[in-house]
């Protein structure tokens, strides 16, 4: 329990200073990428992912690994995917950056941890409302791209060509590094 | 500053992505999934336990989750602690209020901060529905080929930028 407590804080110092540095705790910069605008925010985190995926299955394959999939709800997810768009668009924090901003010092993420914190005890409270109406009868289950494409690293070749192509697509058509500045 | 986003304050995005990715296996290997947004519900669970230990007890929300005594809590502190080392010991500029959304609403600290209230209330009373955020389920959904975390990612983002869009108009194309 003790260890589990310093891996923890030592993996969140590591992860809060990268993001900081890179500017994911920086709302400007990220109002900048979904305004496509800049497009180091988002090439950064899809190449964060094929990088940690392919990381993953080296540890599956040593059999280090622990996962755990979360299942998908096609009404729940779906609906708190656009939801959470609406709040990460309009505020330019994410529950992760929050935390990074709020030690930065930047005063707007210390009321978006506070409304979050709201958020989330409203949402604990209506919990036995929501989970069965819009959660379990639309649950499909714990899937993964592996079981479609029927083995694990053919589905990492396929995340990591998808996302690939993304980062191709946001370095096209996210206008060009400098245009951020130009008056 | 307005070239601060081309001047080499900030790390470039791929070797800042070899670190990120670094840094999530090694929780991968050592802990599980990373997440953030159950870090707020450890914080708001230990917070209500002391005053309403039975509603706490009795709440499936907050069984699921540990309090603070957790990696999850811990990961999160540690965050804000990352952040601050990194803020302390590099020159990227610290504001209360991002430039781009002065240039659109003006310098109202109240209705910035009333913003990012609101905007944090929303982004994690999603994460709980969904079970996760952009870490949570995002990037360590994807990472496991999970399609859970593609389904959301994909929304996430497009309609954060249709939302920035109609939150900020033309701000952003007039520099």
């Amino acid at each position: 329990m003790g260890a589990e407590i310093w891996l923890g804080l030592l993996s969140g110092i590591a992860f809060g200073f990268v993001i900081q540095r890179v500017g994911a705790s920086n709302a400007d910069k990220m109002a900048r990428a979904h305004l496509m605008m800049e497009g180091d925010i988002p090439k950064f985190m899809l190449m964060a992912v094929i990088l940690s995926a392919v990381g993953l299955l080296g540890l599956e394959t040593a059999g280090v690994a622990n996962t755990r999939v979360l299942p998908t709800s096609l009404v729940a997810t779906g609906v708190a995917g656009i939801l959470f768009g609406i709040g990460w668009g309009f505020c330019g924090y994410c529950p992760g950056t929050t935390w990074a901003a709020v030690g930065e010092g930047r005063l707007d993420a210390v009321f978006a941890l506070i409304g979050g914190l709201a958020g989330a005890a409203v949402f604990a409270h209506l919990h036995e409302f929501f989970i069965p109406l819009l959660y379990d009868p639309f649950n499909v289950g714990q899937i993964t791209l592996a079981d479609w494409t029927g083995s694990m690293p053919v589905a990492v070749v396929l995340l990591v060509f998808i996302f690939g192509l993304c980062i191709g697509a946001i370095h096209i058509l996210w206008k060009g590094k400098n245009d951020g500045q130009t008056p | 500053m307005d070239k601060k986003n081309t001047s080499p304050i900030y790390w470039p995005w791929l070797p800042a992505a070899f670190a990120l990715a670094g840094i999530i296996v090694f929780i991968f290997a050592t802990f599980g999934p990373p997440a953030s947004s159950s870090g707020f519900v450890s914080l708001i669970k230990g917070a209500v336990q002391t005053v309403a230990p039975d509603y706490v007890e009795n709440n499936p929300h907050y069984t699921t989750m540990p309090d603070t005594g957790s990696w999850l809590f811990a990961f999160v502190l540690g965050m804000a602690i990352g952040g601050f080392a990194a803020g302390r010991t590099g020159s990227i500029p610290v504001r209360d209020i991002p430039e781009i959304w002065e240039k659109r609403f003006g310098n109202s600290r109240i209705k910035r901060f009333a913003a990012t209230f609101a905007g944090g209330f929303i982004i994690l009373f999603a994460s709980r529905l969904a079970g996760g955020c952009t870490l949570g389920l995002f990037i360590s959904g994807s990472t496991q080929l999970a399609v859970s975390g593609l389904y959301f990612g994909v929304l996430i983002f497009a309609v954060a930028m249709i939302t920035a869009r109609l939150v900020y108009g033309n701000t952003g194309k007039e520099e």
